[in-house]
This record gives structure tokens, sequence and C-alpha cells, in this order.
């Protein structure tokens, strides 16, 4: 299972806990019709709230900080460089730099598996995004493209086979149809 | 003093934004729709009609706040009548110059106006400055408005006094009520985030009228922007929270609550983690310093631990097995705690960069910001609402449709966001007009959302109705000699 399935069952199991924890206490006040019955030692109990809720947040950091992309892959060398220029409306891909005076057409960009690749991606206009999908539709990795910068996206793919590049920052009006592509082949038939 | 003067410029406010609120929600329902494939608009129609969603509800609920605890404000310190209808005037004319703009104009850079696209110009090139001058107006009346509440404030509490330092030490004199200490850190961000907006839109106009001799850094305005707006929210959920701090425990029957060491200390940090948790809009620009996208996550996930551990255990140690007198005001405001803790978790989750990762600006964004906005600070001012109108009429009748609104809101509200959140998961991309075929569930998502927020937007109209009745008394001749 993916990243983002995940996420969505552990937020929907809490989400359901916290909701059941609710409507448990707001039953507790609803039955009840003892004046100062209430909670025992409640400072307590939210002093030891607030250390475990202090605790679990350091526990979450310290896992999922070196996790961040800026972290990954980053002791290693690119094998595979790919210059992207968004532009409204379409990403101009190339295996060379781009000149943004002539910024041409781009080409169709071919990565080997297992291979780490290096996505130099900037932008010619405005903010845009660059989101990589899989043939199922799920982000695998993106960026920001953003004028005057270069961002640099590290990625090494697994699967082999054709991925969608859709933009993921609002950039006019046809931002819903900005899209690009690209293809991951086999690791063994480009070796 | 609560005088008839506040009570009706606080029944003006609150008709406008329900009545306004209404019309803004049809629009996101338009939009849902439209991205369900149940209408079909253009994309400049679907886009204005966004740009317009997003402002116009940003302003409405951070105004709600402001209202609120300007009319509670009037429990302890004197408040100014006249710099509130200064505020209410430059929101309303704000409001005519943005719907002009996104309408008649077809500006559509959406709620962010995200640099260099509102120089793009894909619409009416007048529709840019109107847009960018409608901005201002909205600061101008509610920088002076927060200046005049702080300036009340600190007439009779000194600085620390208002961040409650005493409370740190034994023996103090004055006591903080917790509804200034809230009131208090929600204003100075409220202000700090004023002053970032002039000096955005001061850069913008700069470009805008330099004849391409000036032109501003993209990563820095993407800073201020998102200083601007992220915190600006936030602040305004801060002060339905104040709101909830000053009438939960009132309506309820229950003593109030008191300011502690740890409630000041909680307080404090929540300023500082609000105004640095903004850092978690830029994980995605790599170029970004990595130092302070860690301060990003870092106070993102510390922000929440004050509102947590302090203000929902007081609400939960006041609830718990006691005898509460409940009603719409407290019921609303109890849901609203549920929504605001839901769309917090739902928001740690985004703002954990490895995360951000395979959810930035999909609809995973809009599903958390709707919970706790939709389902959580609109409730607290609803809570608010209701209360003020059945103070004004002097009545409190239970209206007969009580469990019907609450059981519309609850069906509507966590079904609507319940779509946002699924289509996240499965990486559906937040604003687009129409999905591609190869992200198709998001179709069914929206159409399916669309649905659950009509539901939503009839609980309002129950509500709607009532309020507004109410709140109506407060002109009528008996209320003039009353006063």
């Amino acid at each position: 299972m993916s990243l983002q399935p995940k996420l969505l069952l552990i937020f929907l199991f809490t989400a359901g806990a916290i909701a059941i924890t609710a409507w448990f206490i707001y039953s507790t006040s609803k039955l009840s019709s003892q004046e100062h019955g209430g909670m025992e030692n409640p400072l307590r109990k939210r002093f030891t709230a607030f250390i475990i809720l202090f605790a679990l947040s350091a526990v979450f950091l310290s896992i999922t900080i070196p996790k961040s992309p800026y972290f990954r892959f980053s002791g290693e060398n690119p094998s595979h460089v790919v210059f992207i220029a968004a532009k409204q409306y379409n990403f101009i891909m190339s295996n060379q730099a781009i000149d943004p005076k002539k910024p041409g057409g781009g080409e169709d960009i071919v990565i080997p598996a297992d291979e780490l690749v290096e996505f130099r991606v900037t932008s010619l206009d405005v903010n845009h995004g660059f989101g990589i999908y899989d043939s199922r539709g799920e982000i695998v990795a993106q960026t920001q493209a953003m004028p005057g910068y270069v961002n640099r996206l590290r990625w090494r793919f697994i699967t082999p086979g054709h991925y969608n590049i859709f933009c993921l920052e609002y950039c006019g009006n046809a931002h819903s149809f900005m899209r690009g592509s690209l293809t991951v082949t086999e690791a063994a038939a480009e070796k | 003093m609560i005088n008839l003067s506040l009570k009706r410029v606080t029944s003006v406010w609150i008709i406008a934004i329900l009545v306004v609120f209404v019309i803004t929600a049809i629009f996101g329902i338009t939009m849902r729709f439209n991205q369900g494939g149940d209408i079909e608009l253009s994309p400049v129609t679907f886009f204005s009609l966004m740009t317009a969603h997003g402002v116009t509800m940003v302003g409405i609920w951070s105004v709600a706040g402001m209202m609120a605890v300007n009319y509670l404000m009037a429990r302890y310190v004197k408040v100014s009548t006249a710099v509130n209808v200064f505020a209410l005037v430059l929101t309303v004319i704000g409001l005519v110059m943005l719907w002009t703009s996104t309408f008649v104009g077809y500006f559509h850079a959406g709620w962010t106006f995200l640099y260099p696209l509102p120089f793009f110009v894909a619409w009416e090139s007048w529709a840019t400055p109107l847009f960018l001058y409608s901005i201002a107006i909205f600061g101008i009346g509610w920088t002076v408005w927060t200046v005049a509440m702080l300036m009340q404030i600190y007439k009779k509490y000194s600085l620390a006094q208002s961040f409650a330092w005493q409370h740190f030490k034994r023996g103090y004199l004055v006591e903080t009520p917790p509804f200034i200490l809230i009131t208090t850190v929600s204003l100075i961000g409220i202000l700090i985030c004023l002053i970032t907006a002039v000096i955005l839109l001061v850069l913008l106009f700069a470009e805008y009228y330099s004849n391409g001799t000036f032109t501003n850094d993209a990563l820095l305005i993407k800073n201020l922007t998102y200083f601007f707006g992220h915190t600006i929210i936030n602040e305004a959920l801060y002060l339905g929270v104040a709101t909830l701090y000053e009438l939960f425990p009132e309506v309820s029957g229950r003593p109030k609550f008191k300011t502690t060491w740890y409630v000041a200390l909680a307080w404090n940090c929540t300023l500082v983690f609000v105004l640095t948790a903004f850092f978690h809009h830029l994980y995605m620009d790599f170029v970004q310093p990595v130092g302070l996208q860690l301060v990003g996550q870092f106070a993102s996930y510390f922000a929440s631990l004050p509102s947590a551990a302090v203000t929902v255990f007081s609400i939960v140690i006041l609830v718990y097995k006691n005898p509460i007198k409940w009603s719409l005001t407290n019921t609303l405001f109890f849901i609203g705690v549920i929504g605001w803790i839901i769309g917090g978790f739902g928001a740690v989750i985004d703002a954990t960069i490895s995360n951000n990762f395979v959810l930035h600006n999909t609809l995973w964004v809009p599903a958390h910001f709707h919970t706790y906005n939709a389902m959580g600070n609109v409730l607290f001012s609803l809570a608010f609402f209701y209360w003020v109108a059945n103070e004004f009429a002097g009545t409190k009748v239970v209206p007969r449709s009580e469990k019907l609104r609450i059981g519309l809101l609850l069906i509507g509200g966590f079904g609507f966001v319940l779509m946002f959140y699924i289509a996240g998961a499965y990486s559906i991309p937040r604003r687009y007009s129409v999905y591609p075929d190869e992200l198709a569930l998001g179709r069914n998502l929206a159409s399916y959302g669309g649905w659950f927020a009509t539901i939503y937007v009839i609980a309002i109209l129950l509500f709607l109705g009532e309020i507004v009745n109410k709140c109506l008394k407060v002109f009528s001749p008996r209320s003039s000699a009353a006063a």
C-alpha cells in the first residue's frame, strides 16, 4: 500500500475515535444529574495529556523529518538530469539545458528504472506545479515551478511505464489542461 | 458597556455575514457540481467563482470573529461603535469592489493572487488594480478596527497583563480573563498579518505602476502571501475560540474559565507558533532554505499543542459527568471543537513534509481547512450569532427544528469534507475546473460533495431565518424606548 491510502486510514480512524470520545463525554453530561460529579484530578490529567501529545509530536517529528524530500538521495549523484521549463499551459521537457529566451518545444523524456534522476524545474511565466503521476493516477513526486528559481527534484523510479505530469499550482484558466508525460523503461533494458 | 448602537451594528454584521455566507457557499457548491459534470461552466466563470469564494470566505469569517469579540469585549472595556461602523462600511465597499473585479472584470487569479499571476492579465485590464484595491480597502478597515480594539484593551490592562504574564508568578493582583488574553494574542497576530499585507500590496502596486522597471522576487512574495493568508485565517479561528471561552461556561450554567499559568503559557506560545507555521505552504519550493522548512513542520506540530491540550481539555473537564444546560449555543460550540480537532489533525498530516510531498495542492488541502472552518470556526460564530440574537429578542424559546438543524449540519458538513479527504488521498488536484479522464474519480466525489454541501447550506438557512428575525428586533421602536 502506498503512503496516501495509509494516511487516509490513519485520518479516518483518528477522526472516528475523536467523534466517539466526544459523543461519550456528551452522553456523560446528559445522564449526569449530580452536581460536582465531574472529572477527578482534572489538572493532573490535563498535564498528562499535554505530555503525551508533546511526546507523540516529538516521535513523529523524529521519524518523518529524515524522510523529507530535501534529504532523500542527497548524498548520491544523479545519473540523469532532466530540464523542465513550465509555461502557460505546457511543460517543456528536455535532456539539455533550456534557454529561457528560446525555449523550443522540448523532447520525449525516457528514463531507466532504478536510476537516480534529477529534475531541474523552473517556470518561464507564473508559478506552476510539477506533479508526477503513476499509471494508477497516484502522485509519486512533485515540486513547484517558480519563475526566477530552479527547484531540483531527485527521484528514483522503480516501476517502468507511462507517467503523467499534471500542474499542481493554479496558473490560470487552462490550469486543468496543463500536462506532460515521461516514460520509465525497464532497468535491465537500459543497461 | 453594551449599548443599543453596539447591538444594532452587531445585528447588521450578523445579517450581512450570514447572507453573504450562503451566497458564497453557493459559489462553492456550483464549483463542485461543475467538477462533477452535473453542470457546465466556462473555465473563466469557474475560476472567477473560485476567486470570489476564497477571498469572501476568508474575509467574512475574519470579520465575524472580530465582530463577536468586539461585542463581548464591551463587558470588560469601552469599545468604539464608530470604528465598528467604519470597518463595516469599508468591508461592504471592499466586497462590492471584489465582486465587481471577479464577476464584471472576470479577474480570476485565486484568493491567494499568487505573484506574478495577477499581472498575466487574462481578464479586463482594470480588474487587476480593482481587485488589489479591494484588498487594500479591507485592510484599512480591519487595521483601524484591530488597533482601536487593542488600544481599548491597553487602556485597562498593561502590555504584560494583556498577555497574562503576571500569572507566571504568585500573588498577582490583576487577573486577566481568558477572553482578554486570547483576544489580545489573536488581534496582535491579525495586526502583524495586516501589516504584512500592506508590504505585499505596496510591492505589487510598485511593480504594476513601474511600467516594467521594477520586478518582484517570486519567492519573497510567496512567503509574504502565505504569511498573510495562512495566519489571518488561523487567527480568525482563535477569535472564535475566545468567544467560546467567554460563552461556553456561561450558557452551560458552569463557573467561568480562569486564566492559570499554563493557559497563559499556552496562548503566548500559540502566538509564536501560528506566526511561523505558514512555511508549510512552501515545502515544495525546494529553493527555500531547509531550516525554514523545518521551522514550518515544528511550528505546525506545536501550534496545535496548546489548543489541543488546554482548550479542548478545558471543555472536556467542563462537560464530563457534569449536568450541563444544553442549548443550541453550547451544542454548536461543542461540535465546533470536534470539527476544529479533526480538521487540525488533517492539517498536521499535511504539514508533515514527507506527507506533503504527495498531498501538496491535492484536495486534502481544502479538506482540512474546510473542516476547521465550516465545521469549526463557522460553528463558533454561529453559536455566538444564535446566543446574541436570543439576547436581542429577549427570548430563549427552543426551536422545534433543533435536532433537524444539528443533524443536517453534521451530515452535510462532515459528508462534504469527507469527499475532499478521499479525493486528496487519491491524488485529485485542487483548483481544477474539470478533471482529466485519468482522474475521473474526482468527478463522482465532487458531485457527492456538492450534494452534502447543499444539505449543510439548508441547515444554515434554518438558522438564518430565526437569527435574522431576532436580530431585527433591535431596530424596533420598543428597543429604542428601552435604551
